[in-house]
């Protein structure tokens, strides 16, 4: 079935190369069957993209070693989930999905913009057309994974550490999010190109944003929760390069999500929130160089690949045009409006913007620093988490605060007595609650205990929101408090839902500070029948068991956890041997306390199977259960701003009435 | 390998038939010209979305003040403003109706206008065209 997918991904870049030059010529010769033609060549690329990822798929469940990429990454004995995650485990196969997606993704958007204009239309597609054919360019011909092999007996099996639950969902929601980022791309560039100085295609891709910023905040909780359960070294998130490369254009595209509601609100910033899209689509892209290019030693990495240079290269073209072409627009994008006052929601906005994107660029730096210095100097230069904690204080505190202030400044401008009046609840409750925290021994981190005041500042200035809202929704419209409330959130799911994420992005805040700033870490050898004590648990080693898997050896230690005279039950760290991947994996135990939230996170290592001594490290994480709750908060947040709002799309059909005329098969 | 090859044909053939639908379809045209805004139509949508953001803006300084996030006080002074523009580009949008003909018989019933439709839903905002000095709202 090789040659099939071959000969799939071949027709594959046909199409995508045909609908960016033919899709190119008709958007600029007004060439309407061109048009249409070339977006079916979009469509079409999809198709045959499909086809390609089925037969690779089916390669993967059915063991068929011929194809070198299922050789190189499944075994027989790997379980056949782990056999489907193999798609996006391996160079070839993650470039093939990245593909399937982009081409997805581009079929709904063109498909799906109905009240967009044939001019802008026109030129989407030629955009969407050029990144497709790249992207098939290298599955074709740089990294494809359809070579073809002598089927060999076994294979070499999926890295052990992607054989989690987690490798499941977790690499396709950041494809999701990185991927998505193309089409407001694809859009803002379109509208650039065809002229257009009206606010069309940020309605148009409003919902594309926040579905690639929610995928890619979603799949990076994922991966944190992944890294904490699987990687095994007591922590969730370690500024890997790989790491970071999803947490960029989440912020940039963050920083984006605000700035554009002041450009919806007020027609100002379009020259920024047009640098914030080009910046989020670039960085979106350089998270794909920093994984394939092996530029980056990284659990997270694919060895060696051979399709960096050519990821540098599309990313240095897209800047350089994108960037030339918003200079060339400049005049078309020039604010008729201005700041009316530095104390205001939109200056709030503003602010949060700055911030933003000077966290992102202190992280970007970080990133390329060590690359450049290996390029130009030939010398090894590793930046390491002090300097990423320091920066996430500067910036992450302020912008924390900034969530709270926000809400409560009104549009425009606000006087300092309507600010007091606003500020007084959640100031006086957030200082107590600072106080409160000193009295408790919580001084001893001052970042936790800054962060913790402001995050109680935040959530007391969201609460009062939805109070001070439900309560003018009923006097506007009577009926109960619930009805109220319901009526407030689903007017303005936007302003609300995001609420909500902040509240997500708050418990996430009080998770972090609470499980690093306040952690207690303790590491001791024990021999069976020893017990060791940290912050009040006590943990008695009893002895080590081994099992065998489809395709592990299983080494478990058990060790009885208990508080005082209460026994919290046995909990078993140990390892995992992997024969054909010849490797293994630490297998840490993790006991959840649901009622504080806190975790006893137990690793063990040197494992003397034969009754002898076991070395622990032992780590209590006080509310780190908080970030994986803000994750569901998160969802529900991003769920409400998604969801669709028949009034908003009847105001919308009134305003583009004109542009009805669509662009049709 | 032979039914691999034959599928990879027809992939590659219903590609290039999809792509030349628009022209097998309609194989010579009135017009293949992509519709692209006018100067009318691009200030039309200007005014559009001018008028949206008044009219949203006015909408959100309302329930501010409501809720107490905006004094009476800064309610007075930004309202006043806000109306006058939204009233400006409702203005701007209606179209212009002719000045009628002298009325050839006196004794006619008029024919009552085309309802203009509405920007907004209405249960969305309070009604465009308010007085320039406007009473504050009751506040909570």
């Amino acid at each position: 079935m090789a040659p099939l997918g071959r000969a799939a991904l071949l027709v594959a870049f046909g199409c995508l190369a045909y609908a960016a030059l033919a899709g190119g010529y008709a958007a600029l010769r007004r060439r309407k069957r061109l048009a249409l033609s070339a977006r079916n060549a979009l469509l079409a690329g999809f198709g045959a993209t499909a086809i390609a990822t089925a037969v690779l798929v089916a390669a993967l469940l059915r063991h068929d070693f011929t194809f070198t990429y299922v050789a190189e990454h499944t075994s027989v004995g790997l379980p056949a989930r782990y056999r489907l995650s193999a798609l996006w485990g391996g160079q070839e196969g993650s470039l093939l999905f990245w593909l399937l997606v982009l081409t997805g993704y581009s079929s709904i958007a063109v498909l799906a913009a109905r009240r967009a204009g044939q001019d802008l239309l026109a030129w989407v597609v030629p955009i969407l057309g050029t990144i497709g054919a790249f992207f098939a360019f290298l599955v074709v011909a740089i990294a494809s994974p359809f070579h073809t092999q002598m089927a060999p007996p076994d294979g070499l099996g999926l890295t052990p550490s992607l054989q989690n639950p987690y490798m499941l969902i977790h690499p396709p929601m950041l494809y999701l999010g990185y991927v998505g980022l193309s089409v407001p791309f694809a859009f803002a560039m379109a509208t650039l190109l065809a002229r257009r100085g009206d606010e069309m295609w940020i309605v148009v891709t409003r919902r594309w944003t926040l579905l690639a910023w929610a995928f890619l905040g979603v799949g990076q909780l994922l991966g944190a929760h992944w890294a904490y359960v699987e990687v095994g070294w007591g922590g969730y998130y370690a500024w890997d390069p790989v790491e970071n490369a999803a947490l960029m254009p989440w912020l940039a595209a963050t920083a984006f999500l605000h700035s554009v509601m002041i450009q919806e609100k007020r027609g100002m910033l379009k020259v920024w929130n047009m640098l914030l899209v080009v910046l989020a689509f670039c960085l979106a892209i350089f998270g794909d160089f920093l994984t394939r290019s092996g530029v980056i030693n990284s659990i997270h990495s694919f060895a060696q690949g051979k399709v960096g240079p050519w990821l540098l290269g599309f990313i240095c073209a897209v800047t350089a045009g994108s960037l030339a072409l918003v200079f060339a627009r400049l005049p078309m994008l020039r604010a008729r409006t201005r700041l009316e006052s530095l104390v205001s929601r939109e200056a709030t906005f503003l602010y949060n913007n700055l911030l933003l994107v000077a966290l992102c660029l202190t992280i970007l730096w970080g990133v390329a620093f060590p690359l450049l210095s290996e390029a130009v100097r030939g010398q090894t230069v590793t930046i390491a988490r002090p300097y990423y904690d320091f920066f996430l204080r500067v910036f992450g505190l302020p912008l924390l605060l900034l969530m709270g202030i926000g809400p409560l400044v009104a549009w425009r401008r606000a006087s300092l007595r309507a600010l007091g009046n606003a500020f007084l609840g959640p100031a006086l409750l957030a200082v107590a609650t600072g106080i409160a925290l000193i009295a408790l021994g919580a001084g001893s981190s001052r970042p936790g205990l800054i962060a913790y005041t402001f995050s109680v500042f935040v959530l007391a200035s969201i609460a009062l929101e939805f109070v001070r809202g439900t309560r003018a929704r009923r006097s506007l419209a009577g009926g109960s408090w619930p009805t109220a409330f319901g009526s407030l959130v689903a007017r303005n799911r936007r302003r609300y839902g995001g609420y909500v994420v902040h509240a997500a992005v708050v418990l996430l805040a009080i998770g972090v500070a609470g499980s690093s700033a306040y952690q207690t870490v303790r590491e001791q050898r024990l021999r069976p029948g020893q017990s060791m004590e940290v912050a009040g648990y006590t943990i008695a080693f009893q002895g080590t068991t081994e099992g065998q898997s489809s395709n592990a050896r299983e080494l478990r230690t058990h060790l009885l956890l208990s508080r005082g005279d209460r026994s919290l039950g046995t909990i078993a760290p140990g390892k995992n041997y992997y024969p054909a991947e010849r490797s293994s994996s630490n297998e840490v135990a993790i006991r959840h306390s649901y009622l504080t939230l806190e975790d006893v996170y137990v690793i063990a290592d040197q494992i003397d199977a034969k009754g002898g001594g076991v070395y622990f490290k032992v780590l209590v994480k006080p509310l780190v259960n908080l970030i994986w709750l803000a994750g569901g908060v998160f969802v529900l947040g991003s769920l409400i701003t998604l969801w669709p709002d028949a009034r908003e799309e009847r105001r919308l059909a009134a305003r583009y009435r004109a542009e009805g005329a669509l662009v049709r098969v | 390998m032979t039914a691999a090859l034959v599928i990879a044909a027809l992939v590659a053939v219903a590609a290039v038939l999809l792509a030349a639908l628009p022209f097998l379809r309609d194989p010579s045209p009135a017009a293949d010209r992509l519709e692209r805004q006018d100067e009318l139509e691009r200030r039309t949508l200007e005014l559009a979305e001018e008028r949206d953001r008044a009219l949203a803006a006015l909408k959100e300084l309302e329930f501010d003040h409501r809720t107490g996030k905006v004094s009476d006080e800064d309610y007075r002074r930004l309202v006043g403003p806000l109306r006058i523009r939204a009233a400006q580009t409702l203005r701007a949008l209606e179209p212009e109706v002719p000045e009628p003909p002298e009325p050839p018989q006196p004794a006619r019933e008029p024919t009552p206008p085309e309802p203009v439709p509405e920007p907004y839903p209405p249960d969305e905002i309070t009604p465009p065209a308010p007085p320039l000095v406007p009473e504050p709202g009751p506040r909570n």
